[in-house]
C-alpha cells in the first residue's frame, strides 16, 4: 500500500503537475495517522471520519462516505466527511441501488462522470444525488483478500472523471480504511469478520442516536452535535463510541457534552 | 433456515407463545440445550419474554434480578457475547449468573442482541451443557434467529394484536429493513430527549406515529429531524 510515484503519474495526467508534489506530504500524513490503528486506544469512528475528510482534500471531491456490509446483510454507512443528515442519507440510499451497491456486487470501481448523462441507471439514487447538488459520483471497493466488504463513495459538485493516479490513490485510501476497521483494538472481542463489520455499523447507529439526543437537548444541527461529541471525547480521552453509548444509556449527561450555552442564537437551518 | 423460522412464526399465536416456539425451534438448529428471548425496554416491560424450558426462563430472568449477565451485556453493547467455557478462570464478569448456571449444569452461554433497524430491543440467550464455541455457521444462524425474534418482539412492544401492520413474514421483513435509515436513528435520539425514554421505546413511538398517520417510519423521521414534528408532551 504505497502512494503512487509522482513521475509516471505526471506523464499520464500532465494537467495535475502543480498539485502532485505537495499532495505527497498530505498522503504521508494520512498514512501515519492511520498507522495509529495498532495502538491501544484507537478511536475507529473518529479515524474513519478523518479518513473521509482526507479523501475530500486529497482526491479533490466535494464529499465522501464509507459503506460496509457484513456478509449476507445490506450496506450501511459507517463514516462520512460531513455529518449532515442529507449526505448520510444519500450514502445510505445505496442499500437499494446506486454506484456503491454495484461496486460492492462486482468488486470493481464504478465511476459516473455526469449523473445527468445517465439518469436511468439508478433513478432513485440519481434524483437524490442531483437534488443534493452532486453531479458526479464514484465508488471504490473495500477489499479484504478476495472478499469485498464495502465501498468508498465519492461525490463531486461538478462533472468529474476518476481514473489513473487519482483512482489509484482512492483505492489506497479505501485499503487503509479496510485495515483500520479490521485492526481496531475495540473490535478484538469479535474475531470473525461478520462481527467486526457489524460492530462498526452498530457503533455508527449509536453515534447517530447520540447526535439526535444532543441536537434536541441543545437545539443544535447534526453537524454541531457531532462536533460537541468529538470535543467531549477528546477532552475526556474517550472513544466516540464510548461517549455515544454513555449518552444513549444516560450515563453521560447531554448537558456536559453540549457545554455551557453559547452567545449565538440556536441554529434554525 | 429462514423457512424453518417463518414456519415457527406462522404457526398461529403471536406474542409470547410465538417466542416460546422460536426458542424451541432453535435448539436443534443451533445445537444448544436451552434458549430464551428477553425484552430490554425501560420500565415495566423488560424481562424474559420467551423460553424453551423453565431452566432457560430462570437463567434469563436471574439476569434481570441481579442486573448482570451475558444477556444484559449483549443488550447494552449491542454486540454478541460468546462464552465457550463459563468455568474458565478469566470469566469473572458475572459471579451470580455463573453460579446459577453451574447449578443447572450450563457450561457455555451465548447472547445475541435482537435489533430492530439496528436498535437493540432484546437479546437471544443460548445455553449449552458442553463447553466450546459456536461454529461460524451456528453463529450466523443465531443472528438469523435473533432477526426473527425482532418480529415477534415488535408485535408485543407495540401492543399489536391484529395483523394490520404486517400481513406476513415478508412484509415484516421489509418493514424492518425500512427502519434502517440514518434519519430514523437520528430521530430516535431526538425522541429519546423529547420524551425521556429509551431508544427502543422512542423507536416504537416513531413507528406508532407513522402507522396512525399513514406515513412511513422514514417520513416521520424526516419530519422530526427537520424539526417540523415535536412529540414533547
Amino acid at each position: 500500500m504505497t502512494a503512487p510515484e509522482p513521475y509516471p503519474l505526471l506523464r499520464e495526467q500532465p494537467h495535475v503537475t502543480v498539485e502532485a508534489a505537495p499532495q505527497m506530504e498530505d498522503v504521508a500524513a494520512t498514512l501515519i495517522r492511520l498507522a495509529d490503528t495498532l495502538v491501544e486506544d484507537f478511536d475507529l469512528l473518529a479515524a474513519l471520519h478523518e479518513l473521509t475528510r482526507d479523501c475530500v482534500a486529497l482526491l479533490n471531491v466535494t464529499a465522501a462516505g464509507l459503506l460496509l456490509a457484513p456478509p449476507g446483510k445490506q450496506l450501511g454507512v459507517v463514516a462520512a466527511s460531513s455529518e449532515q443528515s442529507r449526505l448520510l442519507e444519500l450514502a445510505q440510499l445505496q442499500r437499494d441501488q446506486g454506484p456503491c451497491l454495484d461496486c460492492y456486487r462486482t468488486g470493481e470501481p464504478v465511476s459516473v462522470h455526469d449523473l445527468t448523462a445517465h439518469p436511468k441507471q439508478w433513478p432513485l439514487f440519481s434524483d437524490a444525488a442531483l437534488s443534493a447538488g452532486y453531479r458526479s459520483v464514484h465508488a471504490i471497493p473495500m477489499r479484504l483478500r478476495s472478499q469485498v466488504i464495502g465501498a468508498l463513495n465519492l461525490f463531486s459538485k461538478h462533472p468529474d472523471e476518476l481514473s489513473g493516479a487519482r483512482l489509484r490513490l482512492g483505492q489506497a485510501l479505501a485499503d487503509m480504511a479496510t485495515i483500520s476497521i479490521l485492526q481496531a483494538q475495540a473490535l478484538r472481542e469479535s474475531e470473525d469478520l461478520a462481527g467486526q463489520l457489524q460492530f462498526a455499523l452498530t457503533s455508527r447507529v449509536i453515534l447517530e442516536q447520540a447526535k439526535g439526543v444532543l441536537a434536541e437537548r441543545g437545539q443544535l444541527s447534526m453537524e454541531q452535535a457531532f462536533v460537541a461529541l468529538r470535543r467531549y471525547a477528546r477532552d475526556h480521552n474517550q472513544r466516540l463510541h464510548e461517549v455515544s453509548l454513555g449518552i444513549v444509556n444516560s450515563t453521560i449527561s447531554p448537558a456536559l457534552v453540549i457545554g455551557p450555552p453559547r452567545r449565538e442564537r440556536p441554529l434554525e437551518r | 433456515m429462514k423457512a424453518v423460522l417463518a414456519a415457527a412464526l406462522r404457526a398461529g399465536a403471536r406474542g409470547a407463545p410465538a417466542a416460546d416456539r422460536l426458542c424451541l425451534a432453535c435448539l436443534p438448529l443451533l445445537g444448544v440445550d436451552a434458549a430464551a428471548i428477553s425484552l430490554i425496554d425501560d420500565g415495566e416491560s423488560r424481562g424474559t419474554f420467551g423460553a424453551s424450558d423453565e431452566i432457560a426462563r430462570a437463567l434469563d430472568g436471574l439476569q434481570f434480578t441481579t442486573g448482570e449477565g451475558p444477556c444484559m451485556e449483549a443488550s447494552h453493547t449491542s454486540m454478541p457475547v460468546l462464552i465457550a467455557d463459563l468455568n474458565a478462570p478469566q470469566e469473572t464478569r458475572w459471579p451470580a449468573f455463573r453460579d446459577a448456571a453451574a447449578r443447572s449444569d450450563v457450561r457455555a452461554v451465548f447472547a445475541v442482541p435482537i435489533q430492530v433497524g439496528r436498535i437493540t430491543v432484546g437479546a437471544l440467550d443460548l445455553f449449552r451443557r458442553s463447553t466450546g464455541t459456536l461454529s461460524p455457521t451456528q453463529l450466523m444462524d443465531a443472528v438469523l434467529v435473533a432477526e426473527a425474534a425482532a418480529q415477534v418482539l415488535l408485535d408485543v412492544v407495540e401492543g399489536r394484536t391484529d395483523t394490520q401492520l404486517g400481513a406476513g413474514p415478508v412484509e415484516q421483513w421489509e418493514q424492518l429493513i425500512a427502519l434502517a435509515h440514518i434519519e430514523v436513528y437520528q430521530a430516535t435520539g431526538m425522541l429519546m430527549a423529547q420524551l425521556d425514554v429509551s431508544a427502543a421505546t422512542a423507536l416504537v413511538r416513531l413507528r406508532a406515529y407513522a402507522f396512525s398517520h399513514e406515513l412511513t417510519a422514514h417520513d416521520v423521521a424526516q419530519l422530526i429531524v427537520t424539526r417540523q414534528l415535536d412529540m414533547q408532551p
